[in-house]
């Protein structure tokens, strides 16, 4: 286990806090704070790193993720509210989407006869994701996992929301954005198989919303061409 | 009964090794060493191939204590890999196989790689860290210089060439492997095409980094002198990693660096290895946490360093997860290791038709089709 | 998070024993005080106390500034909701705890960590009361047992206090929009009060 910091109040309210799941990087627990339903999330220190290069990217990662969080509100893009940063023990206190479910679950929860639904929320995510681009903001970790839906029907845009933003970054290249937007097409694909046609209809309505989405597509093509010829590699 | 007799030899090593339903009869094998801060030509490195490769053969025959009648199938490194060395490889597989009348299979070489681990540490379905050290043959890849230069005394400068591919490695789901190409090479001339500048030309002021075992090793053991951690570019998304920051940084602001004494070059290995090592286990872990897999295989030549397998053993620690890192003899390219793939794939039906049995340098591992697992 | 509901009237009762009520909707009605613990700090208690037609404004903050006064004065037209104040204090605590705050006191911190920006000076400007202000909302710190402080302020400030989930009645929503820089696209996606605190919360890295 981790060398805990007992003095560290944070982590010892994390004590009574429900544990929700431990990720790769993170571990994610429930609980109330300040009155408000709270999800906490807390990068712990990876032993395997050197402490210089864990502390470093731990920080980073934590005030990028925060960050990023901000830079999606302002526009208008739905993502949980911070309420709370301690950068001493790496913890993000975000607020609780009371009775959401990923978008991985949801479509893997769908039956044949929501296909319709499906392709409403495929478009949103491409709407979506063509804003966060649009603000030259790249997730870096995009998966079916990381978008979280308010469930009921008739759910507007604020309705789906895009957590885990520890590995974004700003930058304005179509290179990058299309390397996040092959990122997520992988993961989509070998997450839910046989939804090409589903991805398709995302990026549709990601090129139809996004004022640089040419650039950006024509890259995520080269990405896929390059993905192949260089992984052939021994 | 089923003996498998597999015929590697993608790169500077020629093995031929023999196979009977999971046990290894023979696996010996020759090195091509180049001199030190010289990497291997692929005409040369074939012309050494061609030189021991029948004496490797009948070692492996005399060891594993078989004639030819007892052998079921002949397997061969198809791809991916350099060209010489590979066609010369298949030319003997063909031959043999023609000989004693014996089938023909081509066999990818990272699947080999797999198999093999597979087979030694019994792990039933791992996550798969394939990280090829050596040579990786692609030969259209960027090919970027790390340079780490430092003065360790007033007459001799070391000049190490670490070359790291730029490279982003596949995740191939039906193996749930990820394969990371990094090759530290040294300064002089590539492998595949020699196109890189010869530096080596003032060798009274140049110490390099030995080919003998491998340039890895060596800078495994400079790692272990450094003490200094510096901060190196630190590059992952989803489940790629990147190197190219590094190569870049290490080419510029490490060798002002070590010009004004901030650190050695032991440092830099040492800071190379932690930083490098670091990205491969975080996105092992993501890998894991992505497939639910509780199992970690590393083969490959770097898979031998003990600080890789350290920090690996500490993240399954960590996750409750089982590593399994093979020994230095499986981890090196080697012909037991096609003869095992060889072995999986024959007894699932597959034989290579003379007419189809070519090789090719590029060979995606997800391009073949597994019908021998589960 | 609980709440204590104290009325005069009841405080009898609580000494012997603490109601505690998930909800601070059933007694506030009536409440004109608010009394929170902190999860991250159990042991401390705040209070919020809001007053309106206050005369003394220009002593009051004397006062503060000497150190007579054991608590934050805030400006309540830039509050929008008692939660906003709840961060700021719990984020003040963490920092005096780990030793990185950026003013002298608590109670100032308190105030800068209202502000969205790192300007200390801003911060008591556009936060802190000023002379002319007629309402003043008190933030007290304080450990369980304590409440003498309470009367300490409630004899100190000359106006009508009333509830103090009555704030909003007295927030000044454009200013605070102006304050934030509250985009009409930011709102789509949440509430004011949801992007006054996200700007709270995440300045220090800006």
């Amino acid at each position: 286990m981790a060398v805990e910091k007992t003095n560290n109040h944070v982590l010892h309210f994390l004590r009574s806090a429900e544990l929700l799941k431990q990720g790769a990087e993170a571990r994610v627990y429930r609980g109330e704070f300040l009155g408000k339903p709270t999800v906490v999330k807390e990068r712990f220190p990876k032993l395997y790193r050197h402490p210089t290069l864990d502390e470093k990217l731990t920080h980073r990662r934590t005030v990028q993720e925060v960050r990023s969080i901000l830079r999606c509100r302002k526009a208008g893009i739905s993502v949980p509210v911070v309420y709370f940063v301690d950068y001493t023990s790496h913890c993000i206190f975000l607020e609780d989407i009371v009775g959401s479910v990923t978008v991985r679950d949801y479509i893997n929860s769908a039956h044949t006869s929501e296909a319709k639904n499906l392709e409403v929320v495929a478009r949103k995510i491409g709407e979506i994701l063509a804003k966060m681009h649009d603000e030259d903001l790249v997730h870096g970790d995009l998966t079916t996992s990381n978008m979280l839906m308010k469930r009921g029907p008739g759910c507007g845009e604020a309705d789906l929301l895009l957590i885990d933003f520890g590995l974004s970054y700003i930058s304005a290249l179509p290179e990058d954005k299309g390397v996040d937007l092959y990122v997520l097409e992988k993961a989509f694909l070998s997450t839910h198989p046989n939804t090409e046609a589903l991805f398709e209809t995302l990026l549709k309505s990601y090129s139809a919303s996004s004022k640089k989405s040419q650039t950006v597509i024509k890259k995520l093509d080269e990405v896929r061409l390059r993905g192949r010829k260089r992984s052939m590699v021994g | 009964m089923t003996v498998v007799i597999g015929f590697e030899g993608s790169a500077n090593k020629i093995g031929v090794g023999i196979v009977r339903d999971g046990v290894v009869l023979s696996n010996p094998r020759r090195t091509y060493i180049t001199p030190p801060g010289q990497g291997f030509l692929p005409s040369e490195t074939a012309k050494h191939h061609r030189g021991v490769i029948l004496t490797v053969l009948k070692e492996a025959l005399q060891q594993a204590g078989l004639k030819p009648a007892d052998i079921d199938c002949v397997a061969y490194t198809k791809g991916p890999g350099m060209g010489a060395p590979l066609v010369t490889t298949a030319l003997v597989a063909r031959t043999v196989s023609q000989l004693w009348g014996k089938p023909l299979l081509g066999v990818n070489h990272c699947i080999g790689h797999i198999e093999m681990g597979r087979l030694v540490t019994r792990a039933n379905n791992p996550t798969v860290l394939v990280i090829a050290l050596q040579d990786i043959r692609e030969e259209r890849l960027d090919r970027a210089r790390v340079r780490i230069c430092d003065k360790l005394s007033r007459k001799n400068l070391v000049k190490l060439r670490a070359k790291i591919r730029e490279i982003s490695p596949c995740f191939c789901k039906p193996f749930k492997t990820i394969i990371v190409p990094i090759n530290y090479h040294q300064n002089g001339r590539h492998s595949s095409g020699g196109k890189l500048p010869r530096t080596g030309s003032n060798p009274a002021r140049v110490i390099k980094i030995s080919n003998d075992p491998s340039p890895g090793y060596n800078i495994e053991q400079m790692a272990k002198r450094g003490k200094q951690y510096v901060e190196l570019p630190y590059t992952v998304k989803g489940m790629d990693v990147s190197f190219s920051g590094i190569l870049s940084y290490i080419e510029e602001a490490a060798h002002k660096m070590l010009g004004s004494r901030q650190c050695t070059a032991e440092d830099l290995c040492f800071s190379l290895q932690e930083t490098l090592f670091a990205m491969l286990v975080e996105i092992t872990e993501r890998a894991m946490a992505h497939c639910n897999s509780q199992e970690v295989l590393i083969v490959g030549g770097v898979g031998c360093n003990l600080r890789l397998q350290e920090m690996m053993g500490t993240m399954c620690k960590e996750r409750g997860a089982r590593l399994f890192a093979t020994d230095e003899s499986f981890c090196i390219d080697n012909g037991a290791m096609i003869a095992q793939a060889g072995w999986e794939m024959f007894r699932a039906g597959h034989v290579t038709e003379l007419p189809d049995s070519w090789i090719t340098q590029r060979f995606r591992t997800d391009e073949v089709e597994v019908t021998w697992r589960d | 998070m609980q709440y204590i509901a104290k009325t005069p009237q009841q405080s009898e009762l609580q000494t012997a024993k603490f109601i505690w009520i998930a909800s601070c909707c059933v007694y506030t009605g009536f409440e004109m005080h608010l009394s929170q613990r902190l999860e991250l700090f159990p042991e401390y208690t705040v209070t919020q106390l809001l007053f309106k037609d206050v005369k003394n404004a220009t002593d009051l903050r004397k006062n503060a500034i000497a150190g007579e006064i054991s608590g934050a004065l805030i400006n309540p037209s830039v509050l929008v909701d008692p939660f906003q104040v709840l961060v700021a204090t719990n984020k003040a605590l963490h920092l005096q705890k780990i030793g990185k705050m950026k003013t002298r006191s608590l109670y100032s911190e308190i105030i800068f960590n209202l502000s969205p920006t790192n300007n200390i000076s801003e911060a008591f400007k556009n936060f802190g009361i000023s002379d002319s202000d007629s309402a003043v909302q008190v933030v007290l710190v304080h450990a369980d047992a304590e409440q003498n402080n309470m009367d300490d302020i409630l004899s100190k400030v000359d106006g009508q206090q009333i509830s103090v989930h009555h704030i909003s009645s007295l927030s000044n929503i454009a200013k605070i929009k102006k304050l934030y820089k509250v985009s009409p696209q930011e709102e789509l996606c949440g509430s004011l009060l949801d992007a006054v605190i996200c700007r709270m919360a995440t300045k220090d890295v800006l």
